[in-house]
C-alpha cells in the first residue's frame, strides 16, 4: 500500500501526466492516420524519453503504445482503412456502420471497448503475472503454430460466401510475405537477385495497398463516372453510445479481453491475430451472425476489446521474462533498459515501485485516451463531410508519406502502389480482403513456428500431437474447416436438387 | 628558381592547410543522417549516440531506421550516397556477415571507418538445475552420454549463431548439437521452458534470470572478463580454449569521404562516448563503451573480416 501511494505521487506529478498525455495524443494521431502506426510513433519518442526521468519516460512510451492501439480504430471505422494492422478486423463491421450513418456511435463504442479491454488486461497483469507468464511459457513453437493455424482456420467463417475465393486470398497473402531475406536461414526468396526486394514487403505497406489504394481508386472512378455523386455519408451526428448499449455487450467484452490478454502474452503473436480471433468468436456466439459484415456493433466491440487487451497481455512476458512480443514492446523494452529497469524476475523484487508506476501510467493512459477520443469524435466525423474524391487525395498523400517513413525507402511507396493496383483487381474479382490479411499477418509467424518446431523435434512430426495445446488447436482448426466444407458441399447439392425437381415437375405437367 | 619553387610549394601547402581547416570547420553545414540497421538495442544505442554527437556539432545527427535484409538494406543505401560525410552508418560486424553470406556485393572496404564506439560480448547460458557449472562440465557430460545438445541462437549467419558454432567447435560438440534459430529475444524463454538445453544471446537477456537463480550464465566469450560482470568467467576460463569473440559497433561513411570530415565526426563520437550519459546507458543496456579512432577501427574491421570469412566458410555459410 505504501508503495502504491509512493507510486501515485510520482505518477500524478505534472511532468509524468504531461508525458503520458503527450504520448496518448501522439499515439492516437499516428494510430488514426493510415500508414503511420504507433510503432513509428514510439521509435520517434524514444530519443525524447532519454532526457526524462524513468516515470515520465515510460509514461510517454506507454501512452504512445496505448493511444496508437486505440487510435487505429478511427480510420478503420470512418474510412474503411485500418490505421494499424491491429484494427484490420474492426473494418469489417466498423465501416458498414459508418455507411449506415452510425459513425460516431461506432467510434464511441470502440473507444469504450478499447479501454475496457485495456483495464481487464491490466487487472490480469497485476494479479496473475506469474501465472500467465507460466502459461505463456508453455507455448513453444509447436503450440504457437497450433494457435496460428487455428487463427487461419477462422478464414472459413470470414470469407463471405465462397470458400475457394477465401483460400485464394489467404494464399496470396501468404505468398506476398515470403518475399525477401528469410530471417531464419538468410536465404533470399523471390528477390530476383535484387537488393531492393531483399527488404521484403512490410506488413504496413501491404495494409496500405490492400485497404487504402482500392479505396482511393474507387473514389476517383465514382467521381469521374457520375458528375454528381450521392453523398450518402453526409449524415453526421455526434451520437455517443449509452451505458445500456455498452452493458449489453459486457460479457462479450469480458471474453474478448481474455482472448486478447492470452494471445498478447504469447510471444510471436500480437494484436491483429487477437482481433481476428475475437471477431470470429463474436460471430460464432452471436444470435444474429448474419448481421456480421453488414454493420453489427459486436463486430466492432470484439476486435477493439481484444487488440487493446493485447497491450496488457504483451506486458506480461515483457516485464516478467524480458521477452518483447512484438516490435512495439521491443521499443518499450529499450525504453525500460535505458532507465535502468531490466525486465525479468528480478524487476518485481528490485523495482516494485516502478512496477506500480507502470500500472498507474497504464490507468492514466486509458483515461486520457478515452477523453481524447470522446472529445475528438465530433471532429473526426467532420471528415465525412469532405467529398470522397478530395478525401482520396489526402489519403494518397498520407499513405505515400506513411509508406516512406516506415524505413525511409522509396521502394515501400512503389510497392504500396503496385500491390494496391493488384488489390483493386482482386476487389473487382470479388476475392475477399480478410483472408489476404490473415495470410499476411499470420504467414511469417506460421512459417517460423513450424520450422523452429521441426528443428527442435529433429524433423519428427510428433511434436505437434504429443503436446496437448498444439494438438487441441490443430484438431479444432481441422474441425472448423471440415464442417465448413461439409456445409458448403451440402448447400451446393441442396441448391441444385430443388431445381432438378421443379424441372421434373414442369415436364410431368 | 629552386627558391621560387620552394616558396610556391610552401604557399601551396599553406593554402591547402587553410582550405582543409576551413572545410573542416564548415562541416557540417546541414544535418548528418545516421542510418540504423537493426531495431532493439542497436537502435537505442544508435539513437542515444546520435543525440549526444549532436551536442558536439553545429548541426544535428539524425538517426534514421533502414532495417531489413540483415542490415543489407541500410548498407546498400549508405553505399549509394555521396561520400561527403552527410550519410553515415551505425555499423557492426554485420558488414562482414552480410558480405560473406552474399547479401551485399561489396565488402567493408566500401566504407571509411570513423570510430569504434562499443563492444558487446555474447554469453552462453543453461538452466540453473542442469547441474552444469562450466562449459567444460557441459561438454564432458554430453560427450560421455552421447546425448545431443539443443542450443538456441538468433537466425543462421547471425553473430550469435557464429559464436555458437565457434563455442561448439572449441569444446568438441560440433557434431553433437542441434542449432535452433530463434528470432530476437525468444531463446531465453525457450531455455527456461526446457525446450532448449543452452542458449547463446546477449548477457542483458539472461542477467535478470541469472540473478533470480533460474538460469546460469556459464561464460562470456571475450578474452578478458567484462568489468560490469566481474563474477562471470570468460569462456576460455570455463573450458572453451581460445575463444575470443566480441561484437563491435561503430560508425562508418562511404569510402572516399574526406579525412578532415572523418576527423570532425570522429571527435564528436569520442566526446559522445566519454559523456556520463553514454557511460550510464552502457551499464543499463549491457554494452561496453570502447572508443577507438578511425585508424585502429579500420585495422579491427579488416582483422575481424578475415576471421568471420573463415568461420563462415568452415560452416558452409559463405557465398563469396
Amino acid at each position: 500500500m505504501d508503495l502504491l501511494i509512493a507510486a501515485l505521487q510520482v505518477t500524478v506529478s505534472p511532468v509524468t501526466l504531461i508525458a503520458i498525455f503527450s504520448g496518448c495524443l501522439l499515439g492516437v494521431i499516428f494510430g488514426a492516420i493510415p500508414g503511420l502506426t504507433f510503432t513509428v510513433a514510439m521509435a520517434l519518442v524514444v530519443p525524447m524519453s532519454f532526457a526524462l526521468d524513468a516515470a515520465p519516460a515510460i509514461g510517454l512510451l506507454l501512452g504512445t503504445y496505448i493511444g496508437g492501439m486505440t487510435g487505429g480504430s478511427v480510420s478503420a471505422i470512418l474510412l474503411g482503412i485500418p490505421g494499424t494492422p491491429s484494427a484490420a478486423a474492426t473494418v469489417l463491421d466498423g465501416y458498414p456502420l459508418t455507411r449506415h450513418g452510425k459513425a460516431s456511435l461506432a467510434l464511441g463504442t470502440a473507444v469504450v471497448a478499447s479501454a475496457f479491454g485495456g483495464f481487464v488486461s491490466l487487472i490480469i497483469m497485476m494479479f496473475s503475472v506469474d501465472f500467465v507468464a507460466g502459461l505463456a511459457m508453455r507455448f513453444g513453437p509447436a503450440e504457437t503454430f497450433g494457435l496460428l493455424i487455428f487463427g487461419l482456420s477462422t478464414i472459413c467463417g470470414l470469407s463471405a460466401g465462397s470458400i475457394v475465393k477465401g483460400l485464394i486470398g489467404a494464399i496470396i497473402g501468404l505468398m506476398v510475405m515470403t518475399i525477401g531475406v528469410d530471417e531464419m536461414s538468410g536465404m533470399q526468396r523471390l528477390t530476383f537477385g535484387t537488393i531492393t526486394l531483399q527488404q521484403g514487403i512490410n506488413i504496413l505497406v501491404a495494409m496500405i495497398a490492400l485497404f487504402a489504394v482500392p479505396h482511393v481508386i474507387d473514389a476517383f472512378v465514382q467521381h469521374y463516372r457520375s458528375d454528381r455523386e450521392l453523398n450518402e455519408l453526409a449524415d453526421v451526428r455526434a451520437e455517443l453510445p449509452s451505458i445500456r448499449d455498452l452493458a449489453r455487450n459486457f460479457w462479450l467484452m469480458l471474453r474478448c479481453s481474455l482472448i486478447g490478454t492470452g494471445v498478447g502474452a504469447i510471444p510471436g503473436t500480437g494484436g491483429p491475430i487477437a482481433a481476428f480471433l475475437a471477431y470470429a468468436h463474436a460471430k460464432k456466439t452471436s444470435k444474429t451472425p448474419e448481421k456480421f459484415g453488414q454493420g453489427a456493433m459486436e463486430g466492432v466491440v470484439a476486435p477493439e476489446t481484444a487488440n487493446n487487451a493485447v497491450t496488457g497481455g504483451a506486458m506480461i512476458p515483457l516485464l516478467s521474462l524480458g521477452i518483447p512480443g512484438d516490435p512495439a514492446t521491443a521499443i518499450l523494452l529499450s525504453g525500460l533498459l535505458i532507465h535502468g529497469l531490466i525486465p525479468g524476475p528480478m524487476l518485481f523484487l528490485e523495482h516494485s515501485l516502478e512496477i506500480y508506476e507502470i500500472y498507474l501510467a497504464i490507468v492514466a493512459a486509458y483515461a486520457f485516451v478515452v477523453a481524447i477520443q470522446l472529445l475528438g469524435i465530433r471532429f473526426f466525423v467532420q471528415l465525412l463531410r469532405v467529398p470522397a474524391h478530395l478525401l482520396a487525395v489526402g489519403i494518397v498523400i498520407m499513405c505515400g508519406y506513411g509508406a516512406f517513413t516506415i524505413r525511409n525507402s522509396v521502394f515501400d511507396v512503389v510497392a504500396a502502389a503496385v500491390l494496391g493496383a493488384m488489390a483493386y483487381g482482386l476487389n473487382r474479382a470479388r476475392i475477399p480482403l480478410t483472408p489476404i490479411i490473415l495470410g499476411l499477418v499470420l504467414g511469417p509467424s506460421i512459417e517460423r513456428e513450424f520450422r523452429t518446431a521441426m528443428i527442435l523435434s529433429e524433423g519428427r512430426l510428433d511434436i505437434f500431437y504429443t503436446s496437448v495445446p498444439a494438438a487441441g488447436f490443430l484438431l479444432v482448426a481441422f474441425l472448423i474447416v471440415g464442417i465448413q466444407l461439409f456445409k458448403s458441399v451440402r448447400a451446393y447439392f441442396a441448391k441444385s436438387s430443388p431445381k432438378v425437381k421443379s424441372d421434373a415437375s414442369t415436364q410431368s405437367n | 628558381m629552386p627558391v621560387k619553387l620552394k616558396t610556391a610549394l610552401i604557399g601551396a601547402v599553406a593554402a591547402t592547410a587553410i582550405a582543409t581547416s576551413a572545410s573542416a570547420q564548415e562541416f557540417p553545414t546541414k544535418p548528418v543522417e545516421m542510418t540504423i540497421l537493426f531495431g532493439s538495442t542497436a537502435q537505442t544505442i544508435g539513437q542515444l549516440l546520435a543525440d549526444l554527437m549532436s551536442k558536439n556539432l553545429p548541426e544535428p545527427v539524425v538517426p534514421v531506421m533502414r532495417s531489413g535484409g540483415g542490415g543489407s538494406v541500410g548498407y546498400q543505401y549508405v553505399h549509394s550516397m555521396d561520400a561527403d560525410g552527410y550519410n553515415i552508418v551505425w555499423n557492426s560486424n554485420s558488414i562482414s556477415t552480410s558480405f560473406h553470406s552474399g547479401k551485399i556485393d561489396f565488402d567493408y572496404t566500401a566504407f571509411t571507418p570513423i570510430a569504434k564506439i562499443s563492444t558487446e560480448v555474447p554469453a552462453i547460458a543453461v538452466r540453473a538445475d542442469s547441474g552444469w557449472e562450466t562449459i567444460g562440465d557441459m561438454a564432458a557430460d554430453l560427450l560421455a552420454s552421447g546425448e545431443k545438445l539443443k542450443i538456441g541462437a538468433s537466425g543462421d549467419g547471425s553473430f550469435t549463431h557464429l559464436t555458437t558454432e565457434a563455442l561448439l567447435a572449441a569444446v568438441g560438440l560440433s557434431d553433437q548439437a542441434i542449432n535452433v534459430p530463434y528470432d530476437q529475444g525468444r531463446a531465453p524463454v525457450e531455455l527456461l521452458a526446457g525446450r532448449l538445453d543452452a542458449a547463446v544471446q546477449w548477457p542483458g537477456q539472461f542477467i535478470s534470470h541469472h540473478e533470480a537463480g533460474t538460469l546460469r550464465i556459464l561464460c562470456l566469450t571475450s578474452a578478458e572478463r567484462v568489468p560490469a560482470m566481474p563474477d562471470i568467467p570468460t569462456c576460455a576460463e570455463s573450458g572453451a580454449e581460445g575463444i575470443d569473440i566480441e561484437m563491435w559497433r561503430g560508425l562508418a561513411a562511404p569510402a572516399g569521404t574526406p579525412d578532415d570530415v572523418i576527423m570532425v565526426l570522429q571527435d564528436a563520437a569520442e566526446k559522445a562516448v566519454a559523456s556520463a550519459e553514454f557511460q550510464e546507458a552502457s551499464e543499463t543496456l549491457g554494452f561496453v563503451p570502447d572508443f577507438e579512432d578511425h585508424a585502429a577501427f579500420g585495422e579491427l574491421i579488416a582483422r575481424d573480416d578475415a576471421i568471420i570469412g573463415k568461420l563462415m566458410a568452415d560452416l558452409g555459410l559463405k557465398a563469396q
